[in-house]
C-alpha cells in the first residue's frame, strides 16, 4: 500500500468522524484539504455534504486518487470534533506522522462519550428545570420539570438504542415528557403546566443542526445547509407532534 | 432576583453543554457566554426593545465572544456558540404556537408562529453577522471578482 492510500484513509476517517459527530461542512472540507496538502499531495479537492464526503488528490508523478465515504449517522458529540481538529492541526504542523495520526484517529473513533450516561441524563434534568424557570416558571416548578426532563432524556436514549429510528424516538420522548409533566401537575407537584412542559422538552432542542445549518448556508455550502436545516425542522416537527399528542390526550 | 436567574441560566447552559458533549475545558466558557447572551436579552426587553431585536443583539454578542474565545483556546467555534445561544431559543413561543394549533385557534397560532420564526431568524442573523466580522479579509461567499 502506497503512501497516498494511507493518506486517503486517514483523511476520510477524520472527515467521517467530524461529520458524524456534528462538525460544520466547511470545517470538514477545510480540514481534509489541509491534511492532504500537508502530506505533499497535489490538486486536492474535497466536497462534503451532510451525508457524504468526496476527496480527490494526486500523488506527485503517480495516479489520481478519488474516494468517497457515506455518513449515515448524525450524532452530537462535540468533544470528538475538537479532538479530530487537534489531531489535524498537529498533523499539518508536522508533529504527527501518518501512522501515529491513524492510531490517534482510530482511538478517537472508538472512544465512548466523554461524560457517563447518568451525567447526561442528570444534566438534561438540570437544563430542563433551569429553562422552565427562565421561561417564567416558579420555584415549585423546578422539581417536576427536573423529573420530566430526565424522563425525556432517558426515553430518547433508550428508544434510539432499541428502535434505531431517530424521529420515532424523539416523538416518543416528547410524548412521554409531556405526559409526565401533565401527570405531575395533576398530582399536585408544580403549578405552571406550560412552563413545566417546555422545560421537559428542552433537552430535545436540535441545537447542533440548527447552528450548523446557518453556518453552512453562510459559507456557501448551500446543499449541506438546506439539508441540515430540514433535519432540524423534522426534529422540531416530531417534538411538536409528540407533545401535541400528549396534550390532546390528557389535557 | 435577577442574579438568581443568571445563576440558573449559567447552570442550565452548562447542562446543555454536557448533553452536547462539549469538551470539559469549554464547558465553563460556554456557560459564561450563555449568561452574557441572556443578560443582553433581558436588558433589551427591560428597556422596551422588541424581542426580535434583543434576540439578534444577544446572539450577535454571544457569537462574537465565541469566535474570539475559540481562537484564544483553539477549539472549534461551534463548541462555544451552541451552548452560548441556547438561552435565546424561543422554546416557549414554539410551545404556545403548537398549543394554539392543537386548540384550533389558527390565527393565534400563526401569530405565535411568526414570532417564533422571527426570533429563530434573529439568532441566525446574529451568528451570520459575527461570522462575517471574523471573516473580513479571508473571504466568504463572494459575489464579484474584484481582483480580476
Amino acid at each position: 500500500m502506497g503512501k497516498s492510500d494511507k493518506v486517503m484513509d486517514i483523511c476520510l476517517l477524520a472527515g467521517e468522524i467530524m461529520l458524524t459527530y456534528g462538525a460544520e461542512t466547511y470545517r470538514v472540507e477545510e480540514t481534509l484539504e489541509r491534511m492532504a496538502k500537508a502530506a505533499t499531495m497535489k490538486n486536492v479537492h474535497c466536497f462534503a455534504t451532510t451525508t457524504g464526503i468526496f476527496l480527490s488528490f494526486e500523488e506527485e508523478g503517480k495516479d489520481d486518487h478519488m474516494q468517497m465515504v457515506r455518513v449515515d449517522d448524525r450524532l452530537q458529540d462535540l468533544n470528538k470534533v475538537t479532538e479530530v481538529n487537534q489531531v489535524s492541526r498537529e498533523f499539518v504542523n508536522g508533529q504527527l506522522d501518518v501512522e501515529t495520526a491513524e492510531v490517534k484517529l482510530i482511538e478517537i473513533a472508538k472512544a465512548p462519550v466523554p461524560y457517563p450516561l447518568w451525567l447526561i441524563h442528570l444534566s438534561a434534568g438540570i437544563a430542563g428545570s433551569g429553562f422552565s424557570f427562565l421561561f417564567g416558571g416558579d420555584w415549585p416548578d423546578l422539581l417536576p420539570a427536573f423529573i420530566a426532563a430526565i424522563l425525556t432524556s432517558v426515553t430518547v436514549v433508550e428508544f434510539e438504542r432499541y428502535l434505531k429510528v431517530r424521529f420515532a424516538a424523539e416523538f416518543m420522548a416528547a410524548f412521554i415528557g409531556g405526559t409526565a409533566a401533565i401527570a405531575l401537575v395533576f398530582f399536585g407537584v408544580g403549578d405552571n403546566i406550560n412552563q413545566i412542559v417546555i422545560g421537559s422538552l428542552m433537552p430535545l432542542v436540535p441545537g447542533v443542526p440548527l447552528t450548523n445549518a446557518v453556518r453552512d448556508l453562510m459559507s456557501g455550502d448551500l446543499v449541506a445547509g438546506v439539508s441540515r436545516g430540514s433535519e432540524a425542522l423534522l426534529t422540531s416537527l416530531s417534538i411538536a407532534s409528540g407533545v401535541a399528542f400528549a396534550i390532546s390526550l390528557f389535557l | 432576583m435577577f442574579i438568581i436567574e443568571l445563576i440558573i441560566c449559567f447552570i442550565a447552559t452548562i447542562g446543555f453543554g454536557v448533553i452536547f458533549s462539549v469538551p470539559k475545558r469549554a464547558l465553563l466558557l460556554g456557560g459564561g457566554i450563555g449568561v452574557v447572551a441572556y443578560t443582553i436579552l433581558s436588558a433589551g426587553l427591560y428597556f422596551d426593545a422588541s424581542p426580535v431585536f434583543s434576540t439578534a443583539l444577544a446572539s450577535l454578542t454571544a457569537a462574537l465572544i465565541s469566535h474570539f474565545l475559540a481562537r484564544y483556546v483553539r477549539i472549534p467555534v461551534t463548541t462555544l456558540a451552541i451552548p452560548g445561544i441556547l438561552p435565546l431559543v424561543p422554546g416557549s413561543r414554539a410551545y404556545f404556537t403548537m398549543l394554539a394549533f392543537v386548540d384550533g385557534e389558527y390565527l393565534t397560532g400563526l401569530e405565535y408562529g411568526v414570532e417564533t420564526m422571527l426570533r429563530a431568524g434573529a439568532i441566525a442573523a446574529g451568528l451570520v453577522f459575527a461570522l462575517a466580522v471574523f471573516s473580513f479579509g479571508k473571504g466568504i461567499g463572494h459575489r464579484y471578482e474584484t481582483n480580476r
